[in-house]
């Protein structure tokens, strides 16, 4: 596979959260605020990288049989690395994110990469899709804990931009904001893609196959 | 389907190795952070305990001490002045009675118990409305010098001297009456932790 296609698919066209609606737990319950999404996004996307790069290298020495335990051995292990490495030096940030750290370990998009792309693939080729697929969570983490911090506190990233006159929406902090806002995050992306598709066939249009069937 | 045992111990080696390498992996980390994860929690605890207690002289996680408060072992850090007086005692308390489940909060009172500050330290309070127990300084202030007598240990809404929240009634009621517990039990135990706070600072003195 195109190392470019891999960077799209990741970010974009196979998206965890835009297209899979995967990882939903940690999207809905940290994402009160930018930051929170930004760093609950950096430790899935060090997990990723760690789990992807083990069961890329020792793709050709596990059997098949035994190779779900193994990948979840390896995935725990990242993440207990992570929890306890945040724990010492952003000890803040854990206390905020709490047991969603632990939890990235039933995160399915992990195993999902582990299974579906780092088995099969190179070292090199799972790095970037680790990579990509990471930066495509992380993305999604921030873009909601964006809107859900501008529209509920009016900060973002805890810059205050409203002014202190803003009436903050305190529903976008509460749960069912987590839900409304993301609705609205993934019907912008479905139009986003429709209008991208329908431009991509407007121009493919004017140059019709040669055998001229009708598609 | 058929495995001959060739293959078995093939998978068995497999997932031995694998597990071997985690676990020396995972007990390298736990070294590594062991330190530093002792240094946060010390430095979470002691910007805590600046927040509650009185300007003091001393180390007050050096000489904390447990002392068994109504059945449960609990720590207390002391306030000294460059006397060696005692000046406050700070420790955890919990009400169990929040509106989403505990609320962990650490009192200061000084040797007159009266009640020096209240800080929250974790709950699970509804953000924007019971959240105001952590941030609303004027809420907070409220608490300083109030002590068992001349304090009416309530909400505004059931007769008392606290405010309420708009929307979060049961949050800040639930706080103020553990404020209140603590300082009941502080009352009672009161001669026997003064006391244990100066024999525990005479030992740590004497050691070093």
């Amino acid at each position: 596979m195109q190392q470019k296609e891999i960077i799209n698919n990741g970010l974009w066209h196979n998206n965890v959260v835009f297209s899979q609606l995967l990882g939903m737990c940690p999207l809905l319950g940290v994402t009160t605020s930018a930051e929170n999404g930004f760093w609950m996004g950096a430790a899935t996307l060090l997990v990723l990288l760690g789990s992807n790069f083990v069961v890329s290298l020792v793709r050709d020495w596990i059997p098949k049989n035994v190779r779900i335990p193994a990948y979840i051995i390896i995935i725990a292990s990242f993440v207990t690395i992570i929890d306890l490495s945040m724990n010492a030096w952003l000890h803040d940030m854990h206390m905020i994110l709490g047991l969603f750290i632990p939890l990235i370990v039933v995160n399915c998009s992990i195993l999902g990469r582990a299974e579906a792309f780092a088995s099969k693939n190179s070292v090199m080729d799972s790095l970037i899709d680790a990579l990509a697929t990471g930066a495509g969570f992380m993305l999604a983490l921030i873009a909601l804990g964006s809107v859900r911090e501008l529209l509920g506190k009016g900060e973002l990233f805890g810059f205050d931009l409203f002014g202190a006159n803003y009436p903050d929406v305190l529903m976008f902090i509460l749960p069912p904001g987590a839900f409304i806002a993301l609705a609205f995050i993934l019907a912008g992306v479905n139009i986003l893609n429709q209008y991208s598709k329908k431009r991509a066939d407007s121009a493919a249009q004017p140059n019709p196959s040669p055998q001229g069937q009708p598609s | 389907m058929e495995i001959d045992s060739k293959e078995v111990r093939k998978m068995i080696f497999a997932l031995v190795a694998v597990a071997t390498v985690a676990t020396l992996a995972l007990g390298f980390t736990e070294q590594l952070t062991r330190a530093p994860i002792q240094e946060a929690r010390k430095a979470a605890m002691l910007t805590l305990l600046g927040q509650v207690l009185p300007i003091h002289d001393n180390d007050a996680m050096q000489d904390s001490f447990d002392y068994t408060l109504s059945d449960k072992p609990t720590r207390f850090y002391p306030a000294f002045n460059q006397k060696g007086e005692l000046q406050a005692l700070a420790w955890q308390i919990v009400a169990p009675d929040g509106y989403a489940g505990k609320i962990h909060m650490i009192v200061a009172v000084d040797v007159f118990a009266k009640l020096v500050a209240m800080r929250v330290i974790e709950h699970r309070e509804t953000p924007g409305l019971g959240d105001g127990i952590v941030d609303d300084q004027v809420w907070l202030n409220a608490f300083a010098g109030k002590d068992l007598v001349s304090t009416h240990w309530n909400v505004k809404k059931d007769g008392g001297d606290f405010d309420q929240f708009t929307g979060a009634t049961i949050t800040p009621r639930a706080v103020v009456h553990a404020v209140q517990r603590a300082l009941v039990v502080f009352q009672k135990n009161q001669k026997a932790l003064q006391k244990k706070a100066l024999s525990e600072q005479a030992k740590i003195a004497s050691t070093q």
